[in-house]
């Protein structure tokens, strides 16, 4: 009988204009945004072997180990494959970070501040299609599951049949969702196929990330699906039922989000960016002063006064100089000591103060499913917050590394007497910026809070739903 | 056979639909039952199908408590509704096909739909359309086909000629009378009291939940039913 139920509520669904409309709508849909991600992920590999070539080219051109010092390497963040399913954050946070021994380094330029038409209405990726528009498909499919039956009279007659009524609510809950999954699941094979045959390569953890994160989808949908099964038995008309529905949806898609990350920066206020390097340059600042004033102070109190005429002049000139270099070469490495110390500090500052925000808003955001998906989505295609922040830590201990490289060569290289390089660059010794990207293992206990957020909604939705029918009034 | 005992309703509100009913509909048996609008009748049907529960008394089923054993009771049980109500997206063999499922009957064949539909008078070309295309007439119909398919001995009607074109209405009560004839059981609801006497074996008035008037056809013969009926609730101060 359930399996009659099942068949019944497939052929209901398939034969209805809803699904012909939808199943149309997925295929456009889905289809354009895999292909868009693939062309977008296509151009972005492209700059990103352009940006990394130019760079070398750039830094081979460097006339001294000084000028490399301050004019720096740039670190081009490499695009996420998976970005074309999940875009995430990557098109509003930077791709490049300047790295020299000045400044602190920070991902700039993103995709949205070239060009900010894009970050108006923002991606169109496979995210957001199930996030907006499946979620309402998902709604429409079900608004009026036992409601719009009981309206139609439908379910009199099949209630006066010797049918349990746990068999009606969970034949409709598998017939239906099966017919939902029909028109989003086809034209994905049909995306996959194109990722396939497009030349991006994805390696077997990409399939499995790629696995987990059609798996969150299903979850999120099953969500909505509940959802509006629940609600369908809570109403005596259908028109109630979807009011109520698209009321939540409103809630649970845009309103629930938005409001977490309001109510975070307010109960955690954080600094801005600016203020942090203001407070970090003025620190520069003094120190370079107080570095000078040393320099100064150390040729007053040891000054070279060996006539031309000692015949040790030579011997002493060298040693004068050795020592000075060894004085500079100490004096610069205490300065840099205490400039990466303090910097540390207002950076571990700041960092803290934007967990504690960044926290909140997450807890407080993730009532919704939909920051549930988006959240487990993005850490499981490495497009979210948390692999932006580990690349960024990255390149933070990349700068450490070359700030010690090219001050060690400058004070082997540079001529005390004349104040120039001897010899070439040598980019050869130059440490090379390294990240290893979050394992799958870790991506997925990551993720494992928003897989068990979206089953207790559909539990408790369905829960609901069973509960409720089996008491619905059916007059 | 269909019984109640003692069948009252009083809804949460505090309205008394159904007033201690007592009637038995036997095999090969039409019992139609009068009364206005919100007399009870409905609730009455919704209790002998379970869709409610009594606050006292009993609906029985071929002796089955409905309320104890809904499932049971209901193997032995067809209704048909005043607007026959069907998945508008199927046709009529999807639909009997569906119902015949639910009603336990597996073994169905095509060719046994096509006679149930070839029996209640629809034409062919009907049976592969999609019924949201259906008439009143129609529907009414493959209604009977499904509770043909289903073969309960016991039967509710809930105002079925209601809205139905004379030939139509005619047609039906043919086939009410052939189910009477095969044994079953048959309770209807109705305004219509042209055609009621021309079917019921008994016809009761329902006014303000309460059974108040019973007769036999013997009972009634020779009367007016429509002045009778007329008579009655003036008596009673509900027709003036």
């Amino acid at each position: 009988m359930l399996r009659d139920i099942i068949k019944k509520e497939i052929l209901e669904t398939i034969t209805s204009p809803k699904f012909v409309f939808t199943f149309l709508l997925c295929t456009i849909l889905i289809l354009l945004s895999v292909v868009t991600g693939i062309n977008n992920y296509k151009a972005e590999k492209q700059e990103y072997d352009a940006a990394f070539r130019l760079n070398r080219e750039n830094l081979e051109s460097q006339p001294s180990y000084m000028t490399l010092a301050g004019i720096g390497t740039k670190i081009n963040k490499p695009p996420q494959v998976l970005s074309t399913i999940v875009s995430g954050i990557q098109q509003s946070v930077g791709r490049v970070a300047t790295v020299n021994i000045a400044y602190d380094p920070n991902l700039e330029d993103s995709k949205y501040n070239s060009n900010p038409i894009f970050s108006v209405f923002g991606a169109l990726d496979l995210s957001f299609i199930v996030k907006i528009v499946l979620s309402l498909f998902a709604i429409l499919f079900t608004f009026d599951a036992i409601v719009g039956e009981k309206e139609r009279g439908t379910l009199k007659l099949t209630l006066s049949n010797p049918v349990p009524r746990d068999r009606i609510i969970l034949g409709k809950t598998i017939g239906g969702f099966i017919s939902l999954l029909l028109p989003l699941i086809i034209p994905l094979m049909l995306g996959i196929l194109i990722l396939m045959i497009s030349n991006i390569s994805l390696s077997g953890e990409d399939w499995g990330r790629l696995g987990l994160i059609f798996l969150l989808f299903l979850f999120y949908l099953s969500v909505f699906f509940t959802l509006g099964l629940f609600v369908s038995t809570l109403t005596q008309k259908s028109s109630t039922s979807f009011l109520i529905l698209l009321f939540i949806w409103v809630t649970f898609v845009t309103i629930i989000p938005k409001a977490a990350v309001m109510t975070a920066s307010q109960v955690y206020p954080i600094p801005s960016v600016h203020e942090v390097t203001a407070e970090k340059d003025a620190y520069l600042q003094d120190i370079q002063t107080e570095a000078m004033e040393k320099r100064q102070s150390y040729s007053r109190e040891n000054p070279f006064n060996v006539p031309q005429s000692d015949p040790e002049y030579q011997q002493k000139l060298d040693e004068y100089r050795e020592n000075l270099r060894t004085y500079i070469e100490e004096l610069q490495q205490d300065l840099t000591r205490r400039i990466d110390e303090k910097n540390a500090a207002l950076e571990a500052d700041y960092q803290s103060k934007k967990d504690k925000q960044r926290q909140y808003a997450t807890n407080i955001s993730r009532i919704s499913p939909a920051s549930a998906l988006m959240f487990g989505s993005m850490r499981l295609a490495k497009t979210g917050i948390n692999a932006h922040d580990s690349y960024l830590k990255t390149i933070k201990e990349y700068k450490r590394e070359f700030t010690v490289w090219v001050n060690e060569r400058m004070m082997q290289t540079i001529n005390m007497q004349t104040g120039q390089q001897e010899g070439d660059t040598d980019l050869s010794t130059m440490p090379q910026h390294q990240f290893q990207p979050e394992r799958l293992s870790d991506s997925i206990s990551g993720a494992l809070s928003d897989f068990i957020i979206l089953i207790g909604f559909i539990i408790v939705f369905f829960v609901g739903a069973y509960v409720s029918f089996i008491r619905y009034d059916v007059r | 056979m269909l019984e109640a005992k003692n069948l009252t309703k009083r809804y949460d509100d505090g309205l008394l639909a159904l007033d201690n009913l007592n009637l038995e509909v036997k095999e090969g048996e039409i019992f139609c039952l009068f009364g206005a609008n919100g007399a009870g009748k409905t609730t009455a049907i919704n209790l002998f199908l379970n869709f409610i529960p009594p606050t006292e008394g009993t609906a029985l089923i071929n002796g089955i408590d409905v309320t104890k054993e809904p499932l049971k009771s209901k193997r032995y049980i067809s209704f048909v509704s005043e607007n026959v109500m069907l998945y508008d997206n199927f046709t009529a063999f999807q639909n009997l096909d569906y119902f015949a499922k639910l009603a336990g009957k597996r073994l169905l064949s095509k060719k046994d739909y096509r006679r149930a539909l070839q029996k209640v008078g629809l034409e062919e070309s009907a049976y592969t359309m999609r019924t949201k295309n259906y008439s009143k007439g129609m529907r009414q119909k493959l209604g009977i086909a499904i509770l043909m398919i289903k073969d309960a001995p016991n039967i509710i009607l809930d105002e079925p000629t209601a809205g139905l074109d004379p030939k139509a209405a005619a047609e039906f009560l043919d086939l009410l009378l052939e189910f009477k004839e095969s044994g079953k059981a048959i309770f209807m609801s109705t305004h219509d009291i042209l055609r009621a006497k021309y079917i019921a074996d008994r016809i009761g008035f329902l006014k303000q939940g309460k059974l108040v008037m019973l007769r036999t056809q013997s009972e009634l013969e020779g009367e007016d039913l429509s002045k009778l009926y007329l008579h009655y609730m003036h008596e009673h101060g509900e027709v003036n």
